[in-house]
């Protein structure tokens, strides 16, 4: 491998060292999470007045575009680090992009649920065919068919990478289908739903937002160290490395 | 002993899939009589109504074949890993995406062209105005193989896997919602007596892209998915 | 007391909202709770066969004097 990749990349990327660094990693991750969260909310669901077009049903957005926001940025994630591994063949990278599509799936879940539960009071109805809607059911189903490639393999990292490939289409998949589907609405003339009205949010709706969208970053750090650690220990099963942490933990 | 010259390898790999394929002719009528029956439930289920199923006319078309091709996509590359003779065209001495691009080929002459032969009677039972057949018919003509080649490297990814029936769908959906939105498109500016070339423009530039990029993209998978 | 009601009623909109609220605690919650038990069921399997071997690597030297 080139020089110019520093030496403790290198050692970070070995699944003992990954290991031991991610759990140190995790619980402070967890911490900052659950402390920006905890603000965040506070300040979302307490101390931002009431929206005067949406009244309080907006409140919703505190956790709905967080969650948009992480379901196309571990997309991303997934996917840099899916070319990664097809490229150096990493095994850690392997591991990172296919621990992060589950999590990635459950931010797009909530936030299509999310968002339809603030559609229906707002615009009368639970789902429209607007470009973002649509673009986020279909990252849903990326998300789904990279879990489902990556399990439909008995060998677990030759089912990451061929899922890694899916993800890397996708990657390019994601733009294509949001530009078409723009295109769509403008032929059909349908319901064109405004999804932002306001294009400039008063200081005090969006430092709660900000907030947020920090803990769920965080929270996708903890989750992703917590979902690797265990995914190393399963894959290097054998190794001398994991035997110990199975022996320390056996006391627990 | 030297390699056979590329346009020979081709043809050869073009004539021996076609071989194959008619002699099993039983097979290549499934997606087509798959098609007739859907196209024939839908007046049923939505009542004769001359208006409504000429609106939908050109989407159920469209849909129908999408499926039926979904339907013989499986079989794309299932027999030839059966008897091994995919490993032998991937150590041949041919560069493998030119050889995958004959095997997409000759799959799109086996089952979409027969599906789109038979596209103007589904139409036509739906009461299609023959104002939009053309489009209809164009829009089939780009979108199919567009969905053949994009098909064909899910199909090498799961190549390495047992069953992939229904994930071989999910995985496709994300990728076939641009080519329905383009092709319906069409159709239906075709049917409002509004302009129609720039939809099947679009769909012409994806499938050239596509006929480049695919079949390196399904060698590279099917390399991923037979490495073992 | 009133105006912990007026909150928890988010404007006639407390259904949507806290539902939503609901949702995206108990998708992380469930997000969390998936690896832990497959950590458990991991280093379960590891102790498992370790266990196996010593039993076996004991059997061999027994018999073996």
């Amino acid at each position: 491998m080139s020089t110019w990749i520093p030496l403790w990349l290198h050692k970070l990327g070995s699944p003992p060292t990954f290991y031991r660094v991610a759990g140190a990693v995790r619980p402070w991750a967890m911490g900052l999470a659950l402390l920006c969260g905890a603000i965040g909310l506070y300040g979302g669901l307490v101390l931002a007045p009431a929206d005067y077009q949406q009244g309080d049903a907006y409140r919703i957005i505190f956790i709905h575009v967080p969650s948009a926001w992480m379901s196309m940025f571990i997309y991303a994630v997934m996917g840099a680090a899916a070319f990664v591994a097809l490229v150096w063949r990493v095994k850690l990278a392997e591991v990172v992009a296919m621990e992060s599509a589950p999590i990635g799936a459950a931010f797009t879940f909530i936030t299509l649920v999310t968002g339809s539960l603030w559609g229906k009071p707002m615009w009368g109805t639970w789902w429209t065919w607007d470009a973002r809607l649509t673009s986020e059911l279909v990252l849903l189903f990326l998300y789904l068919g990279v879990i489902g490639l990556y399990h439909a393999f008995e060998d677990r990292r030759q089912g990451a990478r061929a899922a890694g490939f899916l993800a890397i289409i996708g990657i390019i998949n994601v733009p294509i289908v949001h530009w078409s589907v723009t295109w769509w609405n403008t032929l059909h003339q349908g319901s064109t739903v405004n999804v932002f009205g306001h294009s400039k949010m008063p200081w005090d709706m969006l430092w709660p937002l900000l907030m947020v969208m920090l803990a769920t970053k965080a929270y996708y750090a903890a989750s992703l160290c917590r979902r690797a650690r265990t995914d190393l220990l399963a894959l290097e099963s054998g190794k001398d490395w994991v035997r110990q942490v199975a022996e320390t933990e056996a006391g627990r | 002993m030297s390699a056979p010259p590329l346009p020979q390898a081709c043809s050869a790999m073009l004539r021996r899939d076609l071989t194959l394929a008619w002699r099993r002719r039983g097979d290549l009528a499934m997606p087509v009589l798959y098609a007739v029956i859907v196209a024939v439930l839908f007046p049923f289920a939505l009542g004769p109504d001359l208006a409504l199923l000429q609106r939908i006319a050109g989407g159920v078309v469209l849909v129908t074949v999408l499926l039926a091709m979904l339907l013989a996509l499986d079989a794309m590359f299932a027999s030839d890993i059966e008897d091994g003779s995919l490993e032998q065209l991937v150590l041949s001495p041919q560069p493998l995406a030119l050889m995958l691009g004959m095997k997409i080929l000759a799959h799109w002459l086996a089952t979409a062209l027969p599906l789109i032969v038979i596209a103007p009677l589904l139409a036509g039972m739906l009461h299609l105005p023959p104002a939009a057949m053309p489009a209809l018919l164009l829009a089939l003509l780009f979108a199919t193989p567009l969905l053949s080649l994009l098909g064909a490297v899910l199909v090498a990814l799961t190549a390495g896997t047992r069953r992939s029936g229904m994930l071989l769908a999910l995985m496709l959906l994300p990728l076939c919602v641009p080519v329905v939105i383009f092709a319906a498109g069409a159709v239906a500016a075709a049917q409002q007596g509004l302009p129609w070339l720039a939809p099947i423009a679009w769909l012409a530039a994806a499938l050239i892209l596509c006929v480049v990029l695919a079949p390196l993209a399904c060698a590279a998978a099917l390399r991923i998915a037979l490495d073992s | 007391m009133n105006a912990l009601q007026h909150f928890f009623a988010m404007g006639g909109y407390g259904g949507y909202v806290w539902t939503s609220y609901a949702v995206f605690f108990a998708v992380l919650l469930a997000d969390n709770v998936a690896p832990r038990l497959r950590r458990r069921r991991v280093l379960r399997d590891v102790r498992g066969r370790l266990a196996r071997q010593d039993a076996r690597a004991r059997r061999t030297t027994s018999t073996t004097p």
